[in-house]
């Protein structure tokens, strides 16, 4: 939470983290690591990568499009 | 125990079998803001409408048969809140039976016609509920014949004889007050009140129980409990209609005959107010329990079709 809370700066409450991670973890797009000390991480499957990688690419494209459109005015 | 914990227990098993302990874990390493409470409660309720989240660590044919029964479970639920929103529509009905009322709906446009929907709405709701529940019963009578079991037959066999013993029960209050009949006031509240209702709703549950225990009890056909969610979102729709309507009933009818409204021409005499109250207040808890409990029901359908796929 205080992680995405730093990079992002957007507050995310326990029940809407775990939902997502629960949601995530469904559609086999995170996988969970071995626990450490009662902590679990996760991280990104192959799909999941696969998935983020074309959500990021649309969203630079859709990004440089605006910032075009921007510049031109 | 700390409030964390507690509100943790709002999920269901199956979430906290695979989630609990690391939550708990993160948790416990900041105290909670009333905030971050309220969302953990929310996230539960998420988790409690979408069953199939938690259930990652199960294997494919464990995860078919708990979506299974989380579907069942959601379908015999909407059922058991209809036939409580029925009861509460009986005593709509034989409140409104009474000329003062007929009169204002005649008189009245907003009463007459919220009346209205409340008959349509009750009647689309009813052949929703058959069209949803009778192939199912055929499928329990034809699963017990098969496997030759007495049981779930005997079962289906308790509304009918619940009925039998609620007109029964009526019949014997009305011959207790024929004239000659001299009873004390005590025992005539008592059997009019207690007596009657308390063999109604004893009747109403038997009736609900017995049919849901048959149907838990027997193989019905996936195919079978996925088709009953479409009369169930008609049926959930309907009830949400005539409990709109209900409550348009009672407004119209406070602006329109307010000395009805605030007479004494509810339920046995009653308030008016307070039975039309205690009347939207019993459709209000069946309708939302009716309404999760189908949103349950198609988070369950959609990741059994997504499993079975």
């Amino acid at each position: 939470m205080e992680d995405i809370e730093a990079f992002a700066g957007v507050h995310l409450g326990p029940g809407t983290l775990y939902g997502a991670i629960a949601r995530l973890e469904t559609q086999g797009l995170i996988e969970p690591l071995e626990a450490y000390e009662r902590r679990r991480p996760y991280r990104l499957t192959a799909t999941g990568i696969a998935f983020l990688q074309k959500q990021l690419t649309g969203l630079e494209t859709f990004a440089s499009m605006g910032l075009q459109r921007l510049a031109s005015r | 125990m700390k409030i964390q914990h507690y509100l943790v227990r709002f999920y269901p098993h199956t979430w906290r079998e695979r989630y609990e302990d690391e939550l708990l874990a993160m948790l416990e390493q900041r105290s909670l803001s009333f905030t971050d409470g309220v969302n953990l409660f929310f996230g539960a309720l998420d988790a409690q409408l979408h069953p199939h989240l938690g259930t990652t660590g199960m294997s494919l044919y464990e995860r078919i048969i708990y979506m299974f029964a989380r579907l069942r479970r959601s379908l015999l639920t909407i059922f058991c809140a209809y036939i409580g929103f029925i009861l509460a529509g009986l005593a709509f009905q034989k409140m409104t039976e009474y000329d003062d009322f007929v009169e204002a709906a005649r008189t009245h446009s907003i009463v007459g016609l919220s009346f209205n929907l409340v008959v349509i709405g009750a009647v689309v709701a009813l052949l929703a509920v058959l069209a949803g529940g009778l192939p199912i019963a055929v499928a329990v009578i034809r699963s017990a014949l098969a496997q030759k079991r007495r049981g779930p037959l005997l079962l289906l066999a308790v509304p009918v004889l619940a009925f039998a013993v609620f007109l029964g029960t009526t019949f014997l209050l009305e011959a207790l007050h024929r004239p000659g009949n001299h009873l004390s006031p005590v025992w005539q509240l008592f059997l009019d009140r207690g007596v009657f209702f308390g063999t109604l709703i004893a009747a109403a549950i038997a009736s609900a129980g017995s049919v849901c225990f048959a149907v838990a009890r027997s193989e019905i056909s996936e195919k079978l409990l996925r088709f009953a969610v479409l009369p169930s979102i008609l049926a959930t729709i309907s009830m949400s209609l005539v409990l709109a309507a209900t409550i348009i009933w009672g407004l119209g009818l406070r602006d329109g005959v307010p000395q009805l409204f605030a007479g004494h021409d509810g339920l046995v005499g009653s308030s008016t107010t307070g039975t039309w109250l205690g009347i939207v207040i019993a459709m209000a808890i069946a309708t939302m329990l009716a309404a999760v409990s189908l949103l349950r029901g198609l988070s369950a359908r959609s990741a059994l079709r997504n499993a079975a796929a």
